[in-house]
């Protein structure tokens, strides 16, 4: 074979090399696919035929031919120039469908050599080369890049069978003649080629095939751990064990816990209740008192102003307070048989500021609380209405209670045995009763103003001792004369006259001249017994029969509430009305008195004569003995004037003389006298409460003889009583009073 | 005597409590009422399966509460049990069943 057509040939076979490789890269790209494809679920489109399987797998043959059937064979074309048809050479069968200009230009051209001389490479030479030079690339690409050889032995395998793949790496150890020839020739061409590429291995040109693959290994962060613990959720244990009997118990358990929580529910409905119901029905039993206090206003609210008032009470009356706890007066050592008294809180209240102090009563049970009458005793000027306030010394600012009438109010009294029943007299005559615990709006009781009642001022009222079937009752003594026992009843007060005052006087003629028939008639048929008015009563300590009366008229009457028509003694006691009359608290025999007539008298009973008189220069309004010493009585004037005797200590003098309000402005009316503690209060007419503290002088314990030490003190009283009245007790023959002139001059 | 006797036991069983009774319980008091209604729907559903009541409120509670629950149902076993905190519940119902819900 010529060198040439070798040459040739090897270019041949490096194309069909080169072919065949483009051509096994598809068919790489195609077997990607396949996989792909059958990863992947195929859509199909929606006309498609439905085929069967044998349908399917039935070959269809299908032949191209090369010629077209659709090309005219002869076409013509008239020419002007010859002026007619000529016939066109047949277009063939070639249809250009894409063409392209390459960027190749061949060797031989002009542009070729222009190039190769601007690379300075000298084109004639070059022309002996490019043959070899074709070879050394196809050879570059075996050899140097393991890539393309792998891709080589790739196409080769997919192309060919096994022989021509024996046959390509025979290709390097000559197994045929031909081949081998062809080596031989590449060798001597390819020492050549070597040559010219050692000439200027920088004079290769560029190859857009020539696919390299570049790749950069950057540094991996290192691996870290990090870890949080977050603190586990809160874990218990709990055991039991189920067990029939273990359910069945706890069911009983639960069920009485229910029924027990069922009755209490119950019984706090009933008793919520309770006070609701017995709310518009005002009772007067003991028991009602605690039920209307729940309705009584709003209950804590009351009661956190209540102690709020007490707060400010106390700072505001810091001084007084400590006055009337601890001050003793320490002048009382050197002052001889004298005492004086510490005035304390004054006790005013807005309203009844006009009204005098007609009376002054200490509860029995809460002995700092205290009833006060606002009425008036100077009948020129009558005020419209009353009051009766209840004070505790702990508030002296605001009464506890206040029970406001609608007419003065002229005496009071609180039952011993219930503390919150209240009775008053009225200057019209009627009779309350006020249960100041449920309310002081209204009174509980209240005489009918048409048929019972006095019909003259109330001076007096008393409560007494309950009745057998537990009912309670008071006294009254009016202007009119009479004394009436109230019973409280169901709804109402039920009133019996006991006694009926009368003038010791002969019957008066009747308005018109004649003598009015008298129930009672005397020797001669007709006339009228003029009636006396009670000014005071007073029951006997301890005969809860016998009380006292006193008159306008100045007369004292023993009277028995078993007898209505006739005392059992009559004391000629006084020229003007008695304003009290009050029995010794240690003996029951000695009482005293007190009068307009500006004496005081102490009188045993029985005894015609008072065994004491004094004289004090004014109207008494008030007398009351000590309750701490059977000796020690206090009284007040209209001029003000607190007087207290000690009749141990001075038979004829006062102890303590002490102006407590101003002689011109004030009269002083009223008097009472703790029961358990060292003070008084004096009532005046401008509705002023005056607490004075007794001096210890005032309240001098007795103290036991040497050989009688075991004696209490209420033996020892009664004895300087006893002691003190046997010096007085004049024989019967002997009749000269002790009157106070004389008795004091003398 | 005895007769007396007989006769307040017969009174005694008479009552025969099968409300809903918590014995021990931890939880918040909705979260309470919720899965004792839950459980008493369960007990009255499969009142012949225990298990399959056991799974309902088991399953039930998984959903509303997040797993993991555990329940038991039964007539008589004994238990100790950790669990974590206000996530018990331990009721009888019914007068013989006794169901323990704890989450662990």
């Amino acid at each position: 074979m010529p060198p040439t057509t070798a040459a040739k040939k090897a270019l041949v076979q490096g194309k069909t090399a080169k072919r065949a490789k483009t051509s096994a890269q598809r068919i790489d790209q195609e077997d990607d696919l396949e996989e792909w494809k059958r990863s992947k679920q195929l859509a199909k489109p929606k006309d498609q035929l439905e085929l069967t399987d044998a349908e399917l797998k039935e070959s269809i043959a299908r032949v191209l031919t090369t010629t077209n059937p659709q090309q005219p064979d002869s076409l013509v074309e008239y020419n002007h120039k010859v002026g007619e048809f000529v016939v066109l050479p047949t277009t063939g069968n070639l249809v250009v469908v894409f063409e392209r200009i390459g960027t190749y230009i061949h060797k031989d051209s002009e542009e070729a050599r222009e190039q190769l001389i601007a690379q300075g490479i000298d084109p004639s030479a070059f022309d002996q080369t490019t043959e070899a030079e074709d070879e050394i690339s196809t050879q570059m690409e075996t050899i140097g890049e393991v890539e393309t050889t792998d891709e080589e032995k790739h196409e080769e395998e997919g192309e060919d069978d096994h022989d021509k793949e024996e046959e390509e790496e025979g290709h390097g150890d000559a197994a045929e003649g031909g081949d081998a020839e062809d080596e031989r020739e590449d060798e001597a061409k390819g020492e050549e080629g070597e040559e010219s590429v050692s000439k200027g291995p920088q004079k290769k040109l560029t190859n857009q095939f020539n696919f390299s693959e570049r790749a950069a290994l950057t540094y991996n962060n290192p691996v870290r751990c990090q870890e949080t613990q977050t603190t586990p959720p809160p874990m218990a244990t709990f055991s039991a064990n189920v067990l029939q009997w273990v359910i069945y118990d706890a069911y009983i358990e639960d069920y009485a816990a229910q029924e027990l929580e069922k009755l209490r529910e119950r019984e706090r409905k009933e008793k919520e209740k309770v006070p609701v119901s017995k709310h518009p029905a005002p009772e007067v039993k003991k028991p009602s008192g605690r039920a209307q206090l729940s309705e009584a206003v709003q209950g804590r609210v009351l009661e956190c102003w209540k102690v709020l008032e007490r707060m400010l009470n106390q700072n505001t009356y810091d001084e007084i307070a400590k006055d009337y706890r601890y001050w003793e007066d320490p002048s009382d050592e050197f002052r001889d048989e004298e005492g004086t008294l510490l005035p304390l809180w004054k006790f005013v209240y807005e309203k009844t500021k006009k009204n005098t102090v007609t009376d002054l009563c200490w509860n029995p049970w809460y002995y700092d609380l205290f009833a006060v009458c606002f009425g008036f005793l100077d009948f020129m000027k009558p005020s419209t209405e009353g009051a009766v306030c209840l004070f505790t010394i702990k508030n002296p600012s605001y009464p506890e209670h206040i029970c406001m009438t609608d007419s003065g109010v002229m005496c009071v009294d609180i039952h011993p045995k219930y503390p919150y029943m209240v009775v008053v007299g009225q200057f019209d005559g009627n009779v309350l009763v006020f249960n100041v615990q449920a309310t002081c709006k209204k009174p509980a009781f209240k005489s009918n103003a048409v048929v019972n009642k006095h019909t003259g001022i109330i001076s007096e009222v008393k409560w007494a001792p309950d009745l057998p079937d537990g009912e309670m009752n008071f006294y009254s003594a009016g202007a009119d004369g009479y004394i009436n026992n109230w019973v409280l009843m169901q709804n109402e007060l039920s009133v019996t006259t006991i006694t009926t005052i009368y003038l010791d006087k002969d019957p008066v003629p009747g308005p018109d001249g004649t003598f009015v028939k008298d129930p009672v008639p005397g020797p001669d048929g007709t006339f009228v017994k003029v009636k006396g008015s009670a000014s005071c009563i007073t029951f006997h300590p301890k005969q809860k029969l016998i009380y006292l009366v006193g008159t306008e008229m100045g007369m004292i009457y023993k009277c028995s509430t078993n007898y209505s028509s006739m005392y059992l003694m009559t004391y000629k006691a006084h020229h003007k009305p008695i304003y009290r009359i009050d029995f010794n608290k240690y003996n029951d025999d000695i009482f005293i008195s007190c009068s307009g007539d500006w004496r005081i008298k102490v009188w045993e009973d029985m005894r015609p004569e008072p065994l004491f008189v004094f004289d004090v220069g004014h109207c008494v309004g008030d007398v009351k003995w000590a309750p701490y010493s059977s000796t020690v009585f206090a009284a007040v004037t209209a001029e003000g004037k607190v007087y207290v005797f000690d009749l141990n200590v001075n038979k004829y003098k006062p102890i303590c003389v002490q102006a407590v309000v101003s002689k011109r402005r004030n009269k002083l009316t009223r008097i009472a006298f703790n029961h358990k503690l060292p003070i008084i209060i004096v009532g005046d007419d401008k509705g002023c409460v005056t607490t004075l503290k007794l001096s210890p002088n005032l309240r001098i314990p007795c103290k036991a003889p040497k050989k009688q030490q075991y004696l209490d003190q209420w033996t020892l009283q009664c004895m300087k009583l006893e002691k003190l009245l046997s010096l007085v007790r004049e024989p019967s023959t002997l009749t000269v009073p002790t009157d106070t002139a004389s008795s004091q001059a003398s | 005597m005895t007769e007396e006797g007989k006769e307040k036991e017969a009174e005694a069983k008479k009552i025969v409590h099968t409300y809903p009774l918590i014995r021990h319980s931890d939880m918040a008091e909705e979260v309470k009422q919720e899965v004792m209604e839950l459980v008493v729907t369960a007990c009255e559903k499969h009142s012949a399966n225990n298990e399959a009541a056991a799974r309902m409120i088991k399953d039930q509670m998984d959903k509303k509460f997040g797993p993991p629950f555990h329940v038991v149902v039964g007539e008589g076993f004994g238990f100790e049990i950790s669990y974590e905190c206000k996530n018990l519940l331990y009721m009888f119902f019914g007068g013989n069943l006794a169901i323990c819900v704890w989450k662990c």
